[in-house]
């Protein structure tokens, strides 16, 4: 080799490559990794109206398992979580086989059908809010005129959980029916042509072929819903604030207004850092399962 | 079995009754929400419903007259592009040095960011932004929105990046080419339409975001998304103009997510899917 002397060196390279994820790197440490040690800090401390820090050690914590605000949140965090996870898996699930089966729907069509999730979730709370309006809404609407009782949806304690279910499953389902149809499409043909010659019905096809090859494409689409249906936020906070009454006060709205409603900093930190590690511990749980799943 | 086309027409023609369906479940609220901005005030909140009205602008005209629209749209495209922005300036190079030497941590390193609850983060930002008077900047709201879009490049990039054949950047290695060289005149070129949809969905995610805006913007500063939370006291007996607002706030993101739906898969599920 003539250039020799010209190729770059093994170390010159590393120190590159090393320099080229440098800036991300950097970025992410100083955004969160530090602030979160920061959190942990904060929640051995406790502020007061003043602004006035003192050091509690593990009080933050020991009130948080004294406080029925925090049970509670707990309750609704995962009630919303079950049935939202439940419908858009279904939901989605439904939508993704329909959409397989009808090839010739044009490009356009299909980009309408998965929509929903790409519009601000704070746009789809104001959506709502005025077509569940109890009284002059939409919605009832339609209720009465098949002849069913109106609902006061998101006014009522006792609806207001599967209705924020309901919008949240109407946004996401169609992102988990995009995951899915991406695992349909990948799964091998020949495994359909083997099923039709042995005379199977559609019904058989899917629950003995189709739905155990997609499982870990239901797996993975159930860790992404998780992580953000744990934390759910947007919709709750435009629609409802946690109301009516504390009807829906998830963890992650009970926590954000502890913090910047109350000012209680120091507890607002102890109850994030509870719901984290709620959330990361769903995700390895989650992930150990795809890789039971994997095939 | 006796007359399996007879029975296929059915399945066919039952799939075509529940995609139309489907269909109406998905769009309706939607077109609801856009019909509603164009109706007259007092047909809005008419009981029962109206479906045929004469459109008018009123609501638009109302919506700007009413609230610094204009001046919380040019906020929410500073803060989604400059986020947009920086998310690919670090997140190229972060991506195109993950796939070459497959040491994957940097890149799990801000996804893992990612899946913590935004509040966790936003309890000691706003302390810390608090202390050093940048609450309210456009600095502190774009580094904020920028944890949202460095992941989205990174993982949209991660599996154009791995495509391209090792023995293009051999070669070029060979004729003494550095690394960074080869990300910028071969590597990226080569990567152009990944770039771009991750440019999209970082717009998309970033211009959606609401959490950070709502503690970390103030009235100058407010994003469109902010702004449309304080609507809803304000316009709770105005619903054509909150109609109003709500349609213009979203047709940015879903005009970009109509462009690129064709890439949406691998992009929107991190990787974690190969479309």
């Amino acid at each position: 080799m003539v250039h020799a002397a010209n190729a770059v060196t093994p170390d010159r390279q590393r120190a590159e490559l090393a320099a080229l994820s440098a800036p991300a790197v950097l970025f992410t440490l100083a955004m969160i990794a530090f602030p979160v040690i920061y959190t942990i800090w904060l929640g051995f401390h406790s502020f007061s109206s003043t602004g006035r820090q003192s050091f509690v050690g593990l009080g933050n914590y020991s009130k948080l398992i004294a406080d029925n605000e925090f049970w509670h949140g707990l309750w609704v965090t995962i009630a919303l979580y079950v049935l939202s996870l439940a419908l858009q898996l279904v939901l989605g699930i439904w939508l993704a086989l329909l959409l397989f089966h009808a090839k010739r729907l044009p490009g356009f069509v299909r980009s309408l059908f998965i929509s929903p999730f790409m519009m601000p979730p704070v746009v789809a709370g104001l959506m709502w809010l005025v077509i569940l309006d109890p009284s002059l809404g939409a919605a009832n609407y339609i209720l009465q005129s098949i002849g069913l009782p109106p609902s006061e949806w998101l006014a009522s304690p006792t609806w207001v959980i599967p209705t924020v279910a309901l919008i949240d499953t109407w946004q996401w389902a169609p992102y988990v029916a995009l995951i899915v149809l991406g695992g349909l499409q990948s799964l091998p043909p020949s495994v359909y042509e083997a099923a039709q010659i042995d005379g199977a019905s559609p019904y058989t096809t899917f629950r003995r072929i189709t739905l155990p090859l997609l499982l870990p494409t239901i797996v993975t689409a159930t860790i992404l819903r998780s992580v953000d249906l744990l934390r759910f936020f947007d919709i709750i906070y435009i629609t409802t604030q946690g109301g009516p009454g504390n009807a829906s006060n998830t963890l992650n709205i009970y926590g954000f207004r502890v913090g910047f409603e109350f000012f209680n900093i120091g507890y607002a930190s102890a109850l994030m850092l509870t719901l984290t590690a709620i959330v990361f511990g769903a995700v390895l749980a989650f992930n150990r399962l795809r890789g039971a799943v994997a095939w | 079995m006796n007359n399996a086309p007879l029975s296929e027409a059915w399945i066919s023609r039952l799939n075509v009754v529940q995609l139309v369906l489907a269909g109406i479940l998905i769009m309706a609220p939607t077109a609801w929400m856009v019909l509603s901005s164009f109706k007259p005030s007092f047909e809005v909140t008419a009981y029962p419903p109206t479906l045929i009205f004469s459109p008018t602008a009123e609501n638009y005209i109302q919506l700007m007259r009413t609230t610094p629209f204009f001046s919380y749209t040019i906020n929410s495209l500073i803060v989604t592009l400059g986020s947009a922005g920086l998310g690919l300036l670090f997140g190229i190079p972060a991506a195109f040095a993950v796939s070459w030497t497959r040491i994957s941590w940097p890149a799990i390193l801000t996804l893992a960011a990612r899946m913590a609850p935004g509040t966790l983060f936003l309890l000691p930002w706003y302390v810390m932004f608090r202390q050093v008077g940048m609450i309210g900047s456009y600095t502190a709201l774009i580094l904020s929105h920028a944890v949202i879009t460095l992941p989205i490049v990174i993982w949209v990039l991660l599996p154009s990046f791995d495509n391209i054949p090792r023995s293009i950047f051999e070669a070029a290695q060979v004729d003494g080419c550095s690394v960074t060289r080869i990300l910028w005149k071969i590597a990226m070129p080569l990567v152009g339409s990944g770039i771009a949809v991750a440019a999209i969905l970082s717009f998309v995610f970033s211009w959606n975001y609401f959490l950070f805006a709502l503690v970390l913007s103030n009235g100058d500063s407010k994003t469109l998304i902010a702004a449309a939370f304080n609507f809803v006291g304000e316009g709770s007996t105005q619903w054509g103009a909150l109609m109003a607002a709500a349609t213009l706030i979203a047709l940015p993101p879903l005009t970009l997510a109509a462009i690129v739906q064709r890439w949406l898969v691998s992009g929107l599920t991190l990787g974690a899917v190969k479309g």
